[in-house]
């Protein structure tokens, strides 16, 4: 072979030479199929984000996989004035992975970091509750006034405005979670960086390549004992194709099932499905033209037929016309807008819209499942159909998704909305005037009263009563957005995985994950 | 011509005649939806069978013919257009002009066809008003492809003129007071017209090409149209379970690029025999 | 030689000026650019931008500065990623690319041109008519199609590679293959012709007439005159590298530029799109004024007709 092909293998060679370290031991592999938007708790708002919290980081409760409250950092809690004002009682064995213990101190902080308008977090609505939460949240006056403190290292006591026999479910969510201020304030945007990192959870954060994968290591000051696993890698694949190939390789351990795979996988021992509270839905913006008349709103509505998703996505979707899903209670499928193309078009007509010459109607989506172009394709067809208009999707990767909707939301826009405690109030919050993550533009008063009055009602019966009347002002009168259906997750999972969890809310931590 | 090159000839006639009468073979829409005949695999229904939405793959199929070739023969008359006037030019106006001429065309010539042609439909599916909404992209893309293909056409005239201009025949049309204009219409043009044509049949397989890898990364045409590149990345998602749905659009590409080459080949043959 | 150096490297650095004077303008022309106004942008990304091209300065002024931070290989914030610089994400991505790059150009050179040389010295045989018409196979598959069948084949039923991520040597294979395929198809075809063309010119037949021996008349003319058109290759060839990476690096999941560039022209982020072209018109344009560089050190007309220019 003359030389200087042989110069050319060999250089072909050292260039692969160039590999990352292996990750040797017990390591799970997984894909998250999209770079996590942030690791701050405070500002995490998408399930990516969410997904490595969970193996992260603790709180003072925790749900199980049967949606059932355990204690977390917090060792027990009791309530007085009918659950108005609430004492934790923290474990004394909690360190931070840098050694550091736990102080009731540090809740205080990470609570009113949140509130804090200078953070500017999307779910400080959450703890609206507290006492002095929402005026704090507007500017109105200092931290110091917050009904939240810590009498000593290991008590956190809570007031909050009115009583709220959840309130023990609430601070299972990670927004609540405690902080190292001191860290935040020496590193700023950069604390998140594997290098600054600093939790309390199963694992510790120990390397990021962006847009390519997160790798977390066993937590060996882990107050519930180090996790059998000595590594999880979360890999940032946005190909579908490929992502089965690798799982099918047992080159990753568990995959999310694209709806086309999911007939192929039934039956198979790797495939799991776990009903989710999870809700499935497009919103309006509805400060801008067509979207601002609200019988645009009520046609475009009625002219999607809900049947056709189960059948799309093959992943066990329930068709809902109403916003609260089965399994929540007050969840109601009598409510809603029925498929009626010809009282869509008769709308269409009455609000003075002609389909021939309006501007096509953009759909935003994000890239990272692939469910979300197949409904969008769907639903364009059945727009087109039903309404004679013209639809342009437009798809954008999550995390520039997600700021578009905080920026300026397309006209149409595509979100599910994961529970974040199992209870009604949750879904109800996310469409009030308050809550950062309504990307509607709508506002109502009566909705937000309605909300607010069943929050604090303790009968069953009429807290039921008024989440009927607000879900027929969400769904039939004013149709900010469209529930489209109740999704469910559609896992497969490598046959070594042992004691792998997920539950209702779309969590699943390897904390108890054995690998066979 | 050579076999190889009638093979050539027959395979794009085929093609062609897929693109017009696609629809019709297929006898249905290309984006009527039946979704509870999603993903059958190919049969007497759909010979091609069907894709996650129900439609019929084969009539995707023709209907992306009609895109990609569409994007490719207009973005290619566009190139031709471009590329003998430029090129015509360079070669006619003397050295002074044509050393700044030709290193501009050095620059675009160096720079990776797909940067360009998404950066241009970027740019220009930014700035086309005019254009209904959902043709823009279509046209941006074919703008571009253009824009970006224009430039061996040029080389390859500049060169074909300057070869030309030595010609005793053009001496001799200058001699009797031919201006530059009619200089290159009447007299060398039609001279040097087969190496162009040739180099052109070997444009429209680059451009079937750059078009359905811009469109297979999601930077091209955009859904409710298909062209190859959608189809194949959709297949591409899929072709673990469905591999019929990657393997339909994937073989229409390869038969229009092989047919076009055949074709631009033996053309090319054909005239080196004859000079 | 000296001169006609001096006055290449003087062409290639007048162009790179004219692309990154161009992306400056398109940067002021797309709309949701950072000079664009009227797009609501986050604000800590509205303050980055302002800082760092002085919006409220006249425009040369602006135009200099983005031309001083290009120069210190300042590339602007990222509209993307909060916190972080387009230079950031490029040091980041680029060694990737730039390692499956050099793994796919060796394949390439290697392969194209054995094939090409044992083709033409074959002319006419079955072995020729066969590698003739692989090669116009491998012209004729789009990578992606390519890297289908590379996945399904080798990565899932055979089972010897992995079919995707970048993790070690083995992950380098499939990828660089997909992305050798065409290239090596086209330097195939050129050798072949310019192995043809050679053995026909006079030089070679003297020396064939000497006696001199078939192997020496190989290595000295044939061989060397083949290489020396793959090289006139290398720009294109390199273009070609860079157009595949954008597919290759999608669908085997490779964490390179190209995938960033895909991802950033999806989101709009316009800074860090011209950055990534910014980044391969330099590529080329270097890579170019080697080629020329050793083109004349080999063949001794061109350095003489470039510097009579």
């Amino acid at each position: 072979m003359p030389r200087l092909i042989r110069l050319c293998l060999c250089s072909a060679l050292l260039a692969c030479g160039g590999a990352p370290d292996d990750d040797g031991g017990r390591v799970l592999r997984f894909n998250l199929r999209t770079e996590p938007p942030t690791l701050d708790w405070n500002l995490a708002a998408d399930s990516a984000s969410f997904t490595l919290i969970e193996q992260l980081m603790r709180g003072l409760t925790r749900l199980d996989h049967d949606l059932r409250l355990q204690p977390a950092l917090a060792r027990s809690w009791e309530a007085s004035e009918g659950g108005r004002l609430w004492r934790f009682h923290l474990r004394r064995d909690v360190v931070w992975s840098d050694g550091e213990p736990l102080h009731a101190r540090q809740f205080v902080d990470g609570w009113r970091r949140l509130l804090d308008p200078r953070t500017a977090s999307e779910y400080a609505y959450f703890l609206f509750a507290v006492r002095g939460a929402r005026a704090f949240n507007a500017g109105e006056f200092d931290a110091t006034r917050l009904g939240v403190s810590a009498p000593d290292a290991h008590t956190l006591e809570v007031e909050l405005e009115e009583a709220l026999v959840y309130f023990p479910a609430l601070v299972s969510f990670m927004a609540t979670y405690p902080i190292r201020r001191e860290l935040i304030e020496l590193h700023g945007d950069r604390w998140t960086d594997p290098e600054n990192w600093v939790g309390l959870g199963p694992f510790r954060l120990k390397e990021w390549r962006h847009e390519y994968r997160i790798a977390l290591d066993a937590n060996p000051l882990y107050f519930a004992g180090r996790p059998w696993l000595d590594r999880v890698v979360a890999y940032m694949i946005d190909d579908f194709a490929t992502e089965l190939v690798l799982f099918e390789q047992g080159r990753l351990d568990l995959v999310e099932l694209a709806p086309l795979e999911i007939p192929r996988y039934a039956g198979r021992p790797e495939y799991r499905r776990q009903p989710l509270l999870v809700g499935y839905y497009y919103g309006f913006n509805t400060r801008r033209a067509p979207f601002d008349d609200v019988r645009v709103r009520r046609a475009f509505a009625q002219a999607i037929d809900r049947e056709r998703f189960p059948q799309l996505l093959r992943g066990g979707e329930k068709p809902s016309a109403s916003w609260l899903p089965p399994g929540l209670l007050a969840s109601n499928p009598g409510i809603g807008l029925a498929f009626d193309p010809a009282r869509a078009r008769a709308l269409l007509a009455e609000a003075g819209v002609d389909p021939e010459r309006l501007e096509p109607v953009v759909v935003g989506y994000n890239t990272n499942d692939p469910r979300h172009k197949l409904v969008g394709e769907a639903v364009q067809a059945m727009w087109s159909e039903n309404l004679g208009v013209e639809v342009e999707l437009q798809p954008r990767e999550w995390k520039v998704y997600l700021k578009q909707l905080t920026v300026d939301p397309p006209a149409v826009f595509r979100l599910g909305w994961v529970a974040d405690f199992p209870d009604p109030h949750n879904f109800m919050e996310l469409f009030t005037s308050s809550s950062a993550n309504n990307h509607t533009g709508w506002a109502d008063a009566g909705y937000d009263a309605l909300v607010e009055r069943a929050a604090r009602e303790p009968d069953p019966d009429e807290r039921v009563r008024l989440y009927d009347e607000a879900q027929r002002i969400l769904c039939e009168r004013d149709v900010p957005i469209v529930p489209f259906f109740v999704s469910s997750l559609n896992l497969a999972v490598a046959p070594r995985v042992r004691g792998l969890k997920p539950n209702a809310l779309n969590a699943y931590s390897f904390e108890e994950v054995r690998l066979d | 011509m050579s076999p190889a090159g009638w093979v050539g000839v027959f395979l794009v006639a085929a093609l062609a005649l897929v693109a017009v009468a696609g629809d019709r073979l297929a006898g249905q829409s290309f984006d009527r939806q039946d979704i509870a005949r999603a993903l059958e695999g190919p049969g007497s229904d759909h010979w091609m069978g069907t894709d996650a939405l129900g439609r019929d793959v084969f009539a995707r199929t023709a209907q992306g013919a009609r895109v990609s070739l569409l994007v490719a023969v207009g973005s290619t008359a566009l190139a031709l257009g471009l590329g003998v006037a430029y090129g015509g030019i360079a070669g006619l106006a003397g050295p002074r002009w044509d050393g700044p001429m030709m290193r501009a065309v050095d620059v675009l010539y160096a720079l990776p066809d797909v940067l360009v042609i998404v950066l241009l439909s970027e740019a220009l599916n930014a700035t086309l008003g005019v254009v209904p909404d959902l043709y823009r992209r279509l046209a941006a893309l074919v703008l571009a492809l253009g824009g970006v293909g224009w430039v061996g056409i040029a080389r390859l005239v500049r060169g074909l003129v300057l070869q030309a201009r030595e010609e005793l025949w053009v001496e001799a049309a200058r001699s009797v007071g031919a201006g530059p204009a009619r200089l290159l219409g009447r007299h060398i043009l039609p001279n040097i017209a087969g190496p162009i044509l040739a180099a052109a049949a070997l444009r429209v397989p680059a451009a079937v090409l750059a078009e359905s890898t811009v469109s297979f990364i999601g930077l091209g045409i955009q859904p409710p149209f298909a062209s190859w590149g959608v189809l194949a990345a959709d297949g591409f998602a899929a072709m673990r379970s469905h591999p019929y749905l990657i393997a339909f659009p994937s073989l229409a590409i390869f038969a229009t690029l092989l047919s076009f080459h055949l074709l631009g080949e033996g053309l090319r043959e054909r005239l080196e025999r004859a000079g | 030689m000296i001169r006609y150096v001096a006055v290449r490297a003087a062409q290639a650095l007048g162009v790179l000026w004219i692309v990154a004077t161009a992306t400056f303008g398109m940067l002021r022309l797309l709309p949701g650019g950072p000079f664009d106004r009227e797009k609501a942008l986050p604000p800590e990304i509205v303050r980055n931008v302002e800082a760092r091209y002085g919006l409220d300065q006249p425009l040369a002024q602006q135009y200099a500065s983005y031309l001083g931070g290009v120069l210190r290989g300042d590339l602007g914030p990222s509209y993307k990623y909060l916190g972080r610089d387009v230079s950031d994400v490029i040091a980041e991505s680029l060694p990737v690319s730039l390692q499956l790059g050099a793994a796919a150009l060796a394949l390439a050179l290697a392969g194209g041109v054995s094939v090409g040389l044992v083709s033409g010295m074959r002319r006419g045989r079955a072995l020729d008519r066969g590698l003739v018409m692989l090669s116009l196979l491998g012209v004729s598959v789009p990578s992606f199609v390519l890297g289908a069948a590379l996945i399904l084949g080798v990565a899932l039923y055979l089972d010897w590679l992995p079919g995707g991520l970048w993790e070690s040597p083995a992950h380098v294979l499939l990828p660089a293959l997909t992305l050798a395929a065409l290239p090596l198809a086209t330097i195939a075809q050129l050798t072949r012709a310019s192995v043809i063309e050679v053995a026909q010119r006079d030089f070679v037949r003297t020396a064939r007439a000497k006696g001199v021996p078939e192997r020496v008349v190989r290595r000295r003319h044939v061989l060397r005159n083949a290489l020396l058109a793959s090289i006139t290759y290398f720009g294109p060839l390199l273009a070609m590298l860079l157009t595949g990476s954008f597919v290759v690096e999608k669908i085997f999941a490779v964490p390179g530029m190209g995938r960033f560039f895909v991802t950033a022209v999806t989101n709009r982020d316009y800074p860090l799109v011209l950055g990534v072209t910014l980044v391969y018109a330099a590529l080329v344009v270097v890579a170019n004024l080697i080629v020329d560089l050793l083109y004349a050190w080999l063949d001794p007309r061109i350095r003489v007709r470039g510097e009579s220019e």
